[in-house]
């Protein structure tokens, strides 16, 4: 594993109007490592995961990549670097067709004539390819995302940010929805795609689910960064602890686990 | 949702009929309630119009769905995309209106109907800026252009038709809307090829596919880098500028425009998209549906005439396969997706 992280964020601050969402917050992910962001609601994970994907401007800070000092004004700008996020409610678009998703703003193209047709052959035969590796069983992929349930459309999503060759996949909240057993599943994909070699950001509120896949955490709250922990010097209750009793416990805790 | 029987083994089905098989074509093709309803009507009328089986009464049919279909093919572009543009009637007679003053003013006839299709572009362009840049809906957007481009028009006219008899047709006005076989007109080309490149544009390109998801889920589009206000504005764009080439086909028909021209007709059209299978809200249907929605209300309205009722019947009808045709299209996608 290289010693330098994938991702760095320094000293990012961010505020909406009188609001502090976040001030000087340091978050890195390393390579191939799962990553769990976690905090209360309104701790400003949300806002730093749009900073990182694009979607807001921060007031101040800075960003690396792959150690190089980027500029991310755009998803798009985010996704050409290669971080995929995944979100809860905005993973996939239940109207329409699975390979139309799964391709959406990156279909396959050929020419024919003056115009570029979409490649509907390889899209299929890609999205069945992606849908059997995963084990979702689907009549054809012109099925609408519709007939997924929760569990199977974050499975695609996270499917489609593996064959796009991300390099970072932000998942927000993916198990929140889910059955028992559909967070299981998709919970073992997630180290899946870890041992493909991708970086994972976990965002969520459910310290279990994500304690059981992490490799380290970061604990925000009211938009700072209280504690970084690595999993063998944390258990999930003190997590739960300090995210409960805030930072009086989060101190404590930082003085225990390395510091980032 | 999520049972198990909707899955047979990975890779592709074998074709072969199911019942489960159709219910899989059918949740993909949302046009088929339209082609069902327009096949029931064609044979009630054949019984009940003595005259209806005939190339004439197919000419007619044909004429009133052209016209009315242009406007549909871009209105069903842009409500997939997840807007509404009610102004489509009151572009439809600003445009017809400046191709006759224009034309009557002895510009040359392509340059008068370039200029009329380049102001209901530019009509469409600013009803799609104040949707995207201020987040007003649209239905109220282009409500208020409705009114406000049909005051104009009634103010600039005064309330006078416009009327243009020249000694020969300008071969441009026969290339609109000339008659090419028996009764049948040019307008119906234009239809058909109009509808067939649209609905190549949504099915099979890159920016159909963005099309889709803006109506879909904007927020989930827009993370997933659609440009949906772009695709928003181009499709306010086609929809008026379609209006306006409506408009122009329509003076070259009537060679007289009169400046009520095209009231009702936004209504009729997002009834025929809706009768097609394309959603209120966005994000689902095709130009196929919007086909056969527009046939349709072509044959109700030369059928119902035909077999002996009084016009006004018309749209006493229509209003009842609208919405008989979107409960039957809710019913049977719910039922289709189990």
């Amino acid at each position: 594993m290289s010693d330098q992280p994938l991702v760095q964020m320094v000293k990012i601050s961010k505020s909406f109007g009188t609001v502090q969402a976040l001030k000087d917050v340091d978050f890195d992910v390393r390579h191939q490592e799962v990553m769990g962001l976690v905090g209360d609601n309104g701790a400003g994970k949300s806002t730093l995961i749009k900073i990182l994907t694009g979607v807001y401007p921060p007031d101040s800070g800075e960003i690396y990549f792959e150690g190089k000092k980027v500029k991310i004004s755009s998803p798009k700008d985010a996704r050409d670097l290669g971080i995929e996020t995944v979100y809860q409610d905005l993973a996939l678009i239940p109207l329409m067709s699975i390979s139309r998703n799964f391709f959406l703003g990156r279909e396959p193209v050929k020419q024919v004539g003056p115009i570029r047709l979409l490649d509907k052959r390889k899209m299929d035969e890609t999205v069945q390819e992606v849908l059997a590796e995963i084990g979702i069983r689907v009549r054809s992929p012109d099925e609408e995302v519709a007939i997924l349930s929760g569990g199977e459309r974050q499975s695609v999503a996270i499917g489609r940010a593996v064959y796009f060759g991300a390099k970072l996949l932000i998942l927000d909240e993916p198990t929140s929805a889910l059955s028992i057993r559909e967070t299981h599943k998709v919970l073992d994909y997630i180290l899946e795609a870890k041992e493909r070699g991708l970086s994972i950001v976990f965002i969520t509120h459910n310290i279990y689910h994500v304690y059981s896949v992490a490799d380290r955490f970061t604990i925000l709250e009211h938009g700072r960064k209280v504690a970084e922990f690595a999993k063998a010097d944390v258990s999930a209750e003190e997590i739960i602890e300090i995210i409960r009793s805030g930072h009086k416990a989060a101190t404590e805790g930082e003085e225990r686990g390395p510091s980032g | 949702m999520g049972q198990v029987t909707n899955r047979t083994g990975r890779g592709t089905a074998p074709p072969r009929f199911s019942l489960e098989a159709f219910l899989t074509w059918l949740r993909r093709h949302p046009e088929f309630g339209a082609f069902a309803g327009t096949v029931v009507v064609f044979i009630g009328f054949s019984i009940t119009a003595t005259r209806f089986l005939t190339p004439d009464s197919f000419a007619g049919i044909l004429t009133v769905a052209a016209e009315l279909g242009i406007v549909a093919a871009g209105i069903t572009f842009l409500m997939i995309s997840g807007e509404f543009d009610l102004s489509v009637g009151s572009v439809l007679g600003v445009a017809a209106m400046i191709f006759a003053l224009t034309v009557k003013a002895g510009w040359p006839v392509l340059g008068s109907w370039a200029v009329a299709l380049l102001a209901s572009a530019g009509i469409g362009l600013i009803n799609g800026l104040i949707v995207t840049k201020t987040g007003i809906p649209s239905f109220i957007t282009t409500l208020g252009a409705m009114m406000f481009w049909r005051g104009i028009l009634l103010a600039v006219t005064k309330g006078f038709p416009i009327q243009f008899f020249p000694r020969t047709l300008p071969p441009m006005f026969f290339a609109l809307n000339g008659r090419f076989v028996g009764q049948f007109r040019t307008s119906a080309l234009w239809f058909l090829g109009i509808i067939l490149l649209i609905n190549l544009i949504l099915v099979r390109t890159r920016y159909g596919n963005a099309v889709y998801a803006t109506g879909g889920n904007r927020d989930a589009a827009r993370v997933l880098g659609v440009a949906t206000n772009k695709v928003k504005l181009i499709n306010f764009v086609i929809s008026a500028t379609l209006a306006g080439l409506a408009g122009c086909i329509q003076f070259a028909r009537f060679l007289s425009i009169d400046p009520t021209r095209g009231v009702g007709l936004e209504l009729e059209a997002i009834a025929a998209a809706v009768i097609g299978g394309t959603l209120l809200t966005g994000g689902a249907g095709n130009l196929v549906g919007t086909l056969f929605g527009v046939l349709l209300v072509g044959m109700v309205r030369s059928g119902l005439v035909q077999s002996g009722a009084p016009a006004y019947w018309y749209q006493a009808f229509v209003g009842l396969i609208v919405v008989v045709a979107v409960i039957v299209n809710t019913r049977l996608r719910r039922w289709a997706l189990g």
